[in-house]
């Protein structure tokens, strides 16, 4: 799974500015929700591995409490804040509660299948504007798109939502979770993006289910094939090496356990309230039903990020680190513990340094 | 372009915020601003743009500038006509 933090930020000279002037202090700048674990479809490298209604017994946030989580984050800055799920268009008081993030100023993306998207729906997007949506697709054709979700025409149901979405001029991007279900369709799926005159991006990088469990790990396409496509791909393949240029003898200071922005300048909030410090970090939570964001920002978090290595953490010095997707919530995850290495993940970072190194020497 | 005795009002779908320590204005429905913008006010512009409420004319905000800032009262006349000038172009502020 792709990190979904702050990436938007380079859009504009605005937010380099606003990290250069917090430099140094922990501000949450950037949110991301899970309105539900539900969804429609049944793709089978789901990460949501409690099956399709959601953890049961547990009840999702209501929207009332959800607009108190918002005054909540909003009153913390937070400015940046991302809608997903399961799939956040199942609720059908998903307007009400995006209307009342966009009315409190947040600058709110979308995260979709867009397979329940509506001409209601788009128009109310079209009036009410999201900084972005975002729309998987899970291939080129209806035949290995409906092999992944598992649902007869919910391939037609997703052209139709990115229709609805760009004849109304609405900010899309498609984006793909490569597995070896579709990985031959990369390129079509790319090319389909073209026509639309819409960015296409891919993440590789399927991890377990939240549960540990292990079914999507089997659709994880060889490290040798996610090397080969970056070198194919020549801008890709440039920020990579301009990456190890970049980051040669890389090294993380002290011994703290989390080295990214985590909790520093995002935070992440699932169905449930329970407030963690990214998508992948949830062994450790706040439960913003029983307190306010405030505190689990400045009590609960800094308890968690002052954890420290235990010493035999092979991956703390690894100079690979900058090239690898490697973290505590990967690691916990995988292996139901902080500290040990994804073999997944290292063999990829492995290869692509070698193959990268190679080719800047030929 | 405004007079010192003219009223302006806040669009409702400009909404601002103060994100550490910096106010900034975000444009929140179409036909308001550019949405892929985020306007930040500079601190006078932001003590204006709580003032663009209906009741204060543009001379009266300019008093409250001149009585919180050391500014010059020309250059302080010239950037509120400026900034009201923007914040109508970008349909923030109206006239009432």
């Amino acid at each position: 799974m792709d990190c979904p933090y702050i990436p938007e930020l380079s859009y504009s000279q605005f937010g380099e500015n606003l990290l250069n002037r917090i430099a140094g202090k922990r501000v949450p700048l950037s949110g991301s929700l899970e309105l539900t674990f539900r969804c429609n479809l049944r793709c089978q490298h789901c990460y949501v591995s409690y099956g399709h209604n959601g953890i049961p017994g547990q009840q999702e946030l209501s929207a009332s409490e959800i607009q108190r989580i918002i005054d909540e984050v909003v009153d913390a800055g937070c400015l940046w804040f991302l809608i997903t799920g399961g799939e956040p268009l199942v609720r059908r008081d998903f307007l009400d509660i995006y209307a009342y993030a966009k009315r409190k100023g947040l600058i709110v993306s979308l995260f979709t299948n867009g397979t329940l998207i509506t001409p209601r729906i788009a128009d109310y997007l079209a009036e009410w504007p999201p900084f972005r949506v975002e729309i998987t697709l899970y291939g080129a054709t209806q035949e290995t798109y409906e092999r992944v979700t598992g649902i007869p025409g919910s391939y037609a149901r997703c052209m139709r939502g990115i229709e609805l979405l760009l004849e109304r001029g609405l900010p899309l991007r498609l984006k793909t979770i490569l597995m070896t279900l579709n990985q031959h369709e990369l390129h079509d799926m790319q090319a389909f993006a073209d026509s639309l005159g819409v960015d296409f991006r891919y993440d590789p990088m399927i991890n377990a289910g939240l549960d540990g469990e292990g079914k999507p790990k089997s659709l994880r396409v060889p490290p040798e094939d996610i090397v080969q496509l970056d070198l194919e791909d020549r801008r890709r393949a440039e920020e990579l090496q301009s990456l190890i240029q970049r980051t040669k003898g890389y090294k993380i200071h002290g011994d703290n356990l989390y080295a990214c922005g985590a909790g520093q300048r995002s935070f992440h909030i699932d169905p449930y309230g329970q407030l963690c410090l990214c998508m992948m970090v949830r062994y450790a939570s706040y439960d913003l039903r029983n307190g306010p964001f405030q505190v689990g920002w400045r009590e609960f978090f800094p308890q968690v990020l002052s954890q420290t290595i235990d010493g035999n953490y092979a991956c703390q010095q690894c100079e690979l680190r900058p090239l690898c997707g490697q973290c505590p919530g990967w690691s916990f995850i995988e292996h139901g513990e902080t500290q040990k290495p994804v073999d997944y993940l290292c063999r990829i970072a492995h290869l692509r340094f070698e193959s990268l190194e190679l080719l800047e020497k030929m | 372009m405004a007079q010192l005795d003219y009223f302006y009002q806040k669009d409702p779908d400009m909404v601002s915020r103060e994100i550490a320590g910096e106010v900034i204005l975000v444009p929140i429905r179409r036909n308001v601003g550019d949405l892929e913008s985020v306007y930040t006010l500079n601190e006078t512009a932001a003590l204006a743009w709580t003032l663009f409420d209906g009741s204060h004319s543009v001379n009266q905000i300019q008093d409250q500038i001149l009585s919180e800032y050391e500014v010059d009262e020309n250059e302080a006349e010239r950037d509120l006509i400026e900034l009201i000038q923007q914040l109508e172009e970008i349909g923030a502020i109206a006239r009432v």
